[in-house]
């Protein structure tokens, strides 16, 4: 029916759409042959971001131990909370939510989150660590609720430092590693050690992270694992601290009610058995990420906790120093034991007249009664024979200048002044008279605890200067390991004279009439020596009188025990205590767990009820010296007495 | 009516190259869905009543159809109207009407009677050359069951009318410079469009297709995910029921609309050669179905059915690669969907038809 024409027209136009069909097929073949040929390795890898993850699994850091065995630092299973923008649709939203059912700061969580901004989006943002049970349950209802699904819930091992004797400054504390950190092992968000042991021996500490690669889902949610490298833990570090030497030194600074420091040492190797520094903060507010306000407290409190008191703080050593001039004058062959002084109550050198502390003086004395009654007309004269240098000289012998190189981040230099020293810092030479008050550890003598600690130990084991430390053994995966020491910093075999007279004088301190009573202890023998760190000179004294600093003395207490092969050596440092021989019965504390623990005794115990001992007024203390009043040429007589 | 010689010229390549890609869509959906579910066997069993419906729509001859195309033309435009009234309601727009195990979609047969009501009205015209006239009634004609369905509204479906109405009118004769006239308008008309009546959603699909990214977890996400499942397919797929495209639900509807994003990603460069092919030679071999007819009617009547069918496997094809705007436009034979099988296979019924009555007079 259909005519010729018509089937022509039909036939053309069918022609076309021929064409018009195959030449778009053709483009459809062209175009799949781009996207799965041509591009196909940029497709696949964004198939594979799509739907792999691969997760982090914090590695738990080393267990910390402590001499004898027992676990001072651990892990313990903590809840984190992260956003994960990937899967988040407005991130202002997420943050604000969180925030609110976690109850959270949100400019805290704000700047969180801006911090790690340059980093890909499927990296989940710790906005919170250490996360309550109460928080947890909140946020997971949202969740489930699709409110946040952006919010990702994770069991991390977070760091448990003990509570009672906490030895915070010598454990140090965690922390997110800073940018300055990262690089060498360290990636963006570890944990590292920022002070301490944690800091120093992080690389042994932190072990290595593992990882998931995780199939998801569109909705973020894991499907399954395709491969997983499980983190390896930190090594486990034993430290040399005595965890009960440790509490009782602290038990002891609480009992005494004053803040300080105190290292007590093994003088046969250096091994630290106990390190404190009060008041402290609580490292386990450093392990769950520590928050602003507490953060600015401890920056700012005029105690400073954060400072690690034993290696950071100096201070003058006041009397302890007297038994570095005793050496010095004994060792340099100047004098033996036997040379005697007399004391009338104070001398004249270089047209000045220095003071002791009993007005009517001590009278004639030899070396060990000297140190005994921590006479410092002895002293001035020891020490004006003597000259600055050669006090300096054994300072340094006796670990007393510079670093004792304990393996703590941040030490500070002890001084002791020299003629050289003060060449190259002032331009100026020394002036004989100065040497007068350094004699007797005042003037420019500024020392660290740690450092007080080396010497008295130096002291104890008859002249080997031992570098503290405080790590004992490692376990590298096959069982503990020891540490071999750093080597000994310098070895001086004193003559055994001027042993026995060190000896005798530091145990008369503690076992005769000298002021470290409140440290002995019978048949132990314990020696010692106080000493007053002046905060300010008595001039000056008067004159800050309303500035409202806390401007009373320091007070020291350095000891070994027993007197003949002594086995512990240390120092109690107290903070504005005032007076040296508060520190003893710390000391006294320390030494008995020593022994008691040694002899397997139960330890003691110190009587709570005690409060601090009111300080009679008349009561001298010895060390509080006035070393020097006016001029001579103008009257020794003054208003000062 | 059916004399057996008929069997005889009936294409079964043809044929065959329709139940393979309803077979190949099916294993994609039985990927993609996970298994062996509800969704499988609901396609089973529309692969099934098309199959029915085809051998009805071949049996009666297509004249006949043709003679009685204007009740069966009414009878459409009526379920359309009762689809907009009382139509079961899903995702925002009424389409379906709820018969209990089955969801009728009388928008998807309005397409095949719309072939068959053009190809009666055009071929029965006395003179070879249509007439402004007859277009103008093609025009209303089509206009009718277009505005109805866009009302639903589903403008995906409403579209499929359109090419309809042109091939039928191209065959027909309809002038080449009228075609040119109307593309120009169509340009120039674009604009105003967009200004005037385009809902936001419509408008925010078509700018995030020509810039997925400003939208990239919005309206862009499906067009972005769609060509990363078919690029990461590479040449030859990541394995059935391996791909983590499908699989992880990144991509969306991927039973349906993004079937064969699915295939891609899965059987890679080679299936998608093979699918394509499929489709070419089902189009080509209607095509020549068309040539072949014995009489006007008969040809339009392919063309007709053919032109929706095309447009659809074109368009669907083109947006599973993300190359185009996403639109709620299914894969004919391999998406899932009961009606649009059902109506699919109903069409190729009538393509046979014609094929197969050649020489019958």
């Amino acid at each position: 029916m259909a005519s010729t024409e018509d089937r022509r027209r039909i036939d053309g136009r069918l022609t076309i759409l021929r064409w018009g069909v195959a030449l778009t097929f053709g483009a459809l073949a062209v175009g799949f042959w781009f996207l799965q040929i041509v591009q196909h390795a940029q497709f696949r890898e964004m198939a594979e971001n799509n739907h792999q993850r691969t997760l982090a699994l914090r590695a738990p850091r080393g267990v910390l131990f402590d001499r004898n065995g027992k676990v001072l630092v651990e892990n313990r299973g903590s809840l984190t909370v992260s956003i994960v923008r990937e899967h988040t649709k407005d991130l202002d939203r997420t943050i604000n939510l969180v925030s609110e059912v976690a109850g959270l700061d949100v400019e805290d969580v704000r700047q969180i989150v801006e911090r790690h901004k340059g980093e890909p989006a499927y990296r989940p943002i710790v906005v919170l660590e250490d996360a309550s049970l109460a928080q947890v349950a909140a946020l997971s209802a949202r969740r489930l609720d699709f409110e946040l699904p952006d919010v990702v819930v994770e069991e991390v091992p977070m760091r448990r430092y003990p509570t009672e004797a906490l030895a915070a400054h010598l454990f140090g504390y965690v922390g997110e590693a800073s940018d300055a950190q990262i690089g060498d092992g360290i990636a963006t968000g570890s944990i590292v050690g920022q002070s301490g042991v944690e800091r120093v021996y992080n690389k042994l500490l932190m072990g290595e992270d593992g990882a998931r690669r995780v199939v998801v889902n569109s909705m973020g949610r894991e499907i399954r694992t395709l491969e997983e490298v499980p983190p390896v833990a930190g090594r486990r570090v034993q430290l040399t601290i005595d965890y009960d030497l440790q509490k009782a030194a602290e038990d002891g600074f609480r009992h005494a009610g004053f803040n300080g420091s105190a290292v007590i040492l093994d003088p046969r190797d250096g091994e630290v058995l106990s390190l404190v520094s009060l008041p402290a903060y609580d490292p386990n507010d450093f392990a769950s990420g520590i928050d602003s306000a507490t953060w600015a407290a401890l920056n700012t409190d005029s105690l400073r906790p954060l400072q690690n008191r034993a290696i950071q703080g100096r201070y003058s050593p006041g009397s302890t120093f007297k038994i570095v001039v005793a050496t010095a004058a004994l060792e340099e062959g100047l004098v033996t034991p036997d040379f005697k002084v007399n004391c009338p109550g104070g001398a004249s050198f270089f047209g000045r007249y220095f003071m002791c502390h009993l007005r009517g003086g001590h009278g004639l004395m030899d070396m060990r009664h000297a140190l005994e009654k921590s006479c410092n007309v002895y002293f001035y004269t020891l020490g004006n024979m003597l000259g600055v240098d050669k006090i300096h000289k054994w300072a340094e012998k006796l670990g007393l200048a510079g670093k004792t190189g304990i393996d703590l981040p941040n030490e500070q230099e002890s001084l002791v002044p020299s003629t050289a020293w003060k060449l190259e810092r002032t331009g100026e030479r020394w002036y004989p008279g100065e040497t007068i008050s350094v004699s007797i550890g005042q003037g420019q003598v500024s020392v660290t605890p740690a450092s007080l600690a080396v010497m008295i130990a130096t002291v104890a084991n008859g002249g080997t200067r031992v570098t503290p430390h405080v790590i004992r053994a490692v376990d590298e995966g096959a069982g503990w390991k020891k540490v071999v020491p750093t080597a000994v910093a310098d070895r001086v075999a004193f003559r055994p004279e001027t042993l026995s007279a060190l000896h005798d004088g530091l145990w008369m301190v503690v076992n005769a009439s000298g002021t470290g009573g409140r440290a002995r202890i019978a048949g132990r023998d314990v020696s010692g020596k106080t000493g007053t760190a002046q905060v300010i000179s008595n001039q000056g004294r008067l004159a800050a009188r309303n500035s409202g600093r806390d401007l009373r003395d320091h007070g020291w207490f350095v000891f070994f025990a027993p007197r003949d092969n002594p086995q512990i050596a240390g120092v109690i440092f107290g903070e504005h205590n005032e007076h040296g021989f508060l520190g003893a019965p710390i000391a006294k504390h320390v030494i008995e767990t020593y022994f008691a623990k040694q002899e397997g005794r139960p330890l003691p115990t110190l009587d709570p009820v005690v409060p601090p001992t009111p300080v009679l007024d008349q009561e001298i203390d010895p060390d509080t010296a006035i070393v020097q009043v006016l001029p001579a040429a103008r009257g020794t007589a003054s208003g000062t007495h | 009516m059916f004399e057996r010689r008929l069997y005889h010229h009936i294409d079964f390549g043809l044929l065959a190259a329709i139940l393979a890609l309803c077979a190949i869509g099916l294993s994609q959906i039985y990927s993609a869905t996970g298994g062996w579910t509800a969704i499988v066997e609901t396609q089973i069993v529309g692969i099934l009543l098309g199959t029915v419906a085809l051998v009805v729509c071949l049996s009666i001859d297509y004249r006949t159809l043709a003679d009685k195309s204007h009740w069966i033309y009414g009878a459409v435009v009526v379920l359309l109207i009762y689809v907009l009234l009382f139509g079961a309601v899903r995702g925002g727009s009424r389409r379906w009407i709820d018969l209990g195990a089955f969801n009728l979609q009388p928008s998807e047969f309005a397409k095949a009677t719309l072939a068959l009501v053009l190809a009666k009205f055009l071929g029965d015209s006395r003179r070879g050359v249509v007439s402004n006239v007859d277009l103008v009634i093609a025009g209303a004609v089509t206009a009718i069951p277009l505005f109805i369905i866009a009302k639903q509204p589903d403008l995906g479906t409403a579209a499929t009318l359109i090419p309809v109405a042109f091939a039928v009118a191209f065959v027909a004769g309809m002038p080449m410079r009228l075609l040119g006239i109307l593309a120009v308008v169509a340009v120039l008309a674009a604009p105003i469009a967009w200004r005037f009546a385009l809902q936001d959603y419509q408008k925010e699909r078509i700018s995030t297709f020509l810039d997925p990214a400003q939208d990239a977890r919005g309206a862009g996400y499906q067009q972005i995910q769609a060509r990363i499942t078919v690029g990461s397919g590479g040449p030859w797929g990541k394995g059935f029921t391996e791909g983590t495209q499908g699989q992880l639900r990144f991509l969306p509807v991927a039973h349906n609309d993004f079937i064969f994003s699915v295939l891609a990603e899965e059987q890679g460069f080679a299936g998608v050669i093979v699918a394509l092919g499929l489709y070419f030679f089902i189009i080509m071999r209607a095509i020549q179905a068309a040539q072949l007819a014995k009489d006007r009617l008969g040809a339009y009547l392919v063309l007709g059915v053919l032109a929706s069918f095309t447009f659809q496997v074109i368009y669907n094809i083109t947006m599973s690669a993300g190359l185009a705007p996403v639109k709620g436009l299914t894969l004919p034979l391999m998406s899932y969907g009961g009606s649009s099988m059902i109506a699919t296979l109903a069409g190729f019924g009538l393509i046979l038809n014609v094929r197969m009555r050649r020489f019958t007079n």
